[in-house]
């Protein structure tokens, strides 16, 4: 599944961060990622050049000759330092907004204006999330801690796709809790119960 | 496509040294020069416009400028890790893009991002030993990938345009990542890729 979802294009902020943080946290997810930038690397040389507009070069000449300082970044949530690194950049210097349901708290990641869906979502150690199914498909990356529930148990770096037909009750760790990311496309019509994993990130 | 030219290869490690080194104008330009109008072409190829494309130019040489003492030549070609700048740099126009269109307050408030991305360069840059591995795939599976990360295009649009099925284009993608993955991992270059199972948590 992990290959499925690295090899699909990121042309949204969601899908792109989603990628980013499967490949900081699975090894797959991470040989897919390194595999990628080696194949465009090896494609960018071969590939015919387009001039560039001449103000490209004064401009970053520009840049480049103003000393930038760095301003210290500040991490305003506690869960920040199990975030990846990508996540943490996105969010760096920003608030995270949660909504909470009782047990578990949910934070949207990407805009709300975008058809695609980036959550964050934190369970309580030995919280459960009561019993519930999915609308659509939905991916999730557990980036911290772990999870049960019927099907098994959910360890860092694994991803799982649920949809309605998953009735699930997750129970998160008993000491660390679980830090997940799920990702959910716009709305997609499906036919038939295998096609529709196969499809999802089509 | 063209063989790999070690000399070419070369000059621009020594130029990203001597960047790295002593902040070496003429060393940047060489960089900036070949780099730029290719990079220009690779990110117009996956949809951005001509601004954008050279707005991303812009600030990827500048982190090149900024952090060229990060590059490893052991670990990476000068093309895959400028090609990895750029890439990361691509959630920053996205997340730009959004703000454009966006109405709803939350996200609009958000701040300027300062990006650290460039600071797990290194992180990413690793197995530039792939390229040779690339070298022995089949030319279709060559051509599927090319289609797949340089255009983005999804395994759906894939299928319409070589006019393979979709079947076909997914399992020939797959086939391919999963040879070059066996390959590292026999030559012992790999880092452990068992924990993670393909379709393992799927039930």
């Amino acid at each position: 599944m992990i290959d499925i979802i690295m090899t699909q294009p990121a042309l949204s902020s969601a899908k792109f961060l989603f990628q980013k943080c499967i490949s900081e946290s699975s090894s797959e997810g991470n040989a897919i990622e390194v595999i990628r930038n080696c194949i465009s690397g090896k494609f960018l040389e071969d590939i015919k050049p387009t001039d560039l507009n001449k103000h490209v070069w004064n401009d970053t000449l520009e840049i480049i000759s103003i000393n930038k300082k760095t301003k210290q970044s500040k991490n305003l949530d506690q869960l920040y330092e199990h975030l990846p690194q990508t996540l943490q950049n996105y969010l760096i210097n920003t608030k995270i907004k949660w909504k909470n349901y009782g047990k578990i708290k949910v934070s949207r990641i990407n805009s709300k204006s975008e058809k695609d869906k980036l959550e964050l979502i934190y369970v309580n150690p030995n919280a459960s999330i009561p019993q519930h199914t999915h609308e659509g498909n939905e991916a999730f990356l557990v980036l911290h801690g772990s999870y049960k529930d019927q099907y098994g148990t959910y360890n860092k770096g694994s991803v799982q796709i649920r949809n309605e037909d998953h009735d699930h009750m997750p129970i998160g760790h008993p000491t660390s809790g679980c830090i997940g990311l799920a990702y959910t496309e716009g709305k997609i019509k499906f036919s038939g119960k295998f096609y529709k994993i196969l499809n999802f990130f089509n | 496509m063209k063989h790999y030219n070690k000399k070419k290869k070369n000059q621009y490690i020594e130029a990203l040294s001597k960047i790295a080194s002593k902040k070496d104008v003429a060393s940047f330009k060489i960089i900036f020069d070949y780099f730029g109008p290719r990079l220009k072409s690779f990110l117009m190829s996956s949809g951005s416009t001509e601004s954008i494309a050279e707005e991303i130019i812009q600030e990827t040489m500048t982190i090149v400028w900024t952090k060229a003492d990060y590059y490893n030549p052991k670990l990476a070609s000068p093309s895959t890790w400028i090609y990895t700048i750029a890439r990361n740099k691509k959630i920053d126009i996205l997340r730009k893009s959004n703000k454009a269109i966006l109405e709803d307050i939350e996200v609009a408030s958000l701040p300027p991002i300062e990006s650290k991305l460039e600071d797990d360069i290194e992180l990413d840059q690793k197995f530039d030993i792939i390229n040779k591995y690339l070298d022995d795939l089949p030319k279709d599976q060559l051509a599927l990938l090319k289609l797949n990360f340089i255009e983005e295009k999804s395994h759906g649009e894939i299928a319409k345009i070589t006019n393979i099925p979709l079947g076909t284009v997914k399992s020939r993608i797959r086939l391919a990542m999963e040879k070059i993955r066996t390959r590292i991992k026999n030559d012992g270059n790999a880092t452990d890729l068992n924990d993670v199972n393909i379709g393992k948590n799927i039930k």
